[in-house]
């Protein structure tokens, strides 16, 4: 009598198996995978584009006035997360990452919880001598500036968190800006009044 | 005699049903992936039931859209207690990037008590894994109650 396959079978009584035996041998994920939010609250500038570009709706941002400024606290659900990196990739100063972490399993609200939470100090009164650039633009102290009339734009420092989202935008490279030092330049040279710089502003701190 | 037994057998085999209320396929394709020889979830007892009066763990995908919505909890509730019900993915959890929408019913958990969430988007199969597990511990933490 002829066993067909007795072979096959018998060796792979004895071969390696070719599952992955998760729970017993543990798994990473693929480099770039993206898993559970960290949230930097230190880094963060509370410019609120995360929140504004996240399609699931995830990320909510409560403020609280505090003694000596703004008590803004970021929560994150992973419950209603995509995972789609967009809040880090458009994140300005690179508080938010997305980590490998793939165990994210929670028998309460809470476990899906990522918050943080930083004061972000009151505007300086006086605004910086460099900020005023080329012309007659600048009113330092008023709260809000006169546009120019050619349609370029002006900054607002008692607005202006300096998240340099204008600068990134400007097709032309004529925004500087130092978040270091709060400093805010245009050359209006080069500028040619396209209004993006207004336009992406989260703190509508560009008037033209 | 014969209840203690089965409840111990019972225990070290739960088996699945799985409902799409409105799913993408995507959390589906994951849960269907976590029953096949990569993952194996049947080397660890769990087996996928057609019928809910056979199944121990509902695991719901999709943010249970309206249309869905009365069959879910029909199907639920012809599951023999104690039971356990798994969300899986955001969508069944807060209805995700349909949240708002006129045919979204979602979050699930104001409808049935939820027992376990596998957050993902989709989850990795070997989070699928993780969060079946919890629910066969928290299933038989139900049945010794009982």
């Amino acid at each position: 009598m002829e066993l067909p396959f007795i072979k096959e079978a018998v060796s792979q009584l004895f071969s390696k198996t070719s599952c992955e035996m998760y729970p017993a041998v543990p798994s990473e994920a693929a480099p770039r995978y993206r898993g559970r939010i960290k949230y930097d609250a230190d880094k963060c500038i509370g410019c609120g584009m995360c929140q504004r570009v996240c399609s699931g709706g995830a990320i909510t941002m409560d403020k609280e006035e505090v003694e000596d400024g703004t008590k803004i606290t970021l929560t994150f659900n992973l419950g209603s997360c995509t995972f789609c990196n967009t809040c880090a990739d458009f994140c300005s100063t690179k508080s938010i990452e997305l980590t490998g972490d793939y165990h994210m399993i929670a028998t309460k609200e809470e476990d899906l919880i990522v918050t943080g939470t930083h004061v972000k100090p009151k505007p300086v009164k006086k605004a910086p001598p460099a900020a005023a650039p080329a012309a007659k633009t600048e009113a330092p102290t008023a709260p809000a500036v006169a546009a120019r009339d050619d349609g370029k734009p002006v900054q607002d420092p008692s607005k202006c968190v300096y998240c340099t989202i204008c600068a990134k935008k400007c097709p032309q490279g004529a925004l500087e800006v130092d978040r270091a030092n709060k400093v805010w330049k245009c050359n209006y040279d080069d500028c040619v009044a396209c209004g993006n710089c207004a336009n992406v502003c989260p703190k509508k701190a560009i008037v033209c | 005699m014969f209840e203690k037994l089965i409840n111990e057998s019972a225990a070290k085999s739960p088996w699945l049903f799985h409902i799409n209320a409105g799913s993408c396929n995507g959390c589906d394709i994951e849960l269907v992936s976590v029953l096949t020889p990569r993952f194996d979830a049947e080397r660890l007892g769990f087996k996928l039931t057609g019928s809910p009066r056979h199944a121990d763990i509902v695991v719901v995908t999709g943010p249970v859209t309206k249309q869905s919505l009365p069959r879910v909890l029909r199907a639920i509730s012809q599951v023999p207690d104690p039971k356990c019900i798994v969300t899986m993915g955001s969508c069944p959890q807060s209805g995700n990037v349909f949240k708002g929408s006129y045919s979204v019913c979602a979050p699930l958990s104001q409808y049935v008590p939820v027992d376990v969430d596998i957050a993902g988007c989709a989850p990795r199969p070997q989070a699928v894994i993780e969060g079946l597990a919890l629910a066969t511990k928290i299933l038989k933490e139900k049945r010794e109650q009982k």
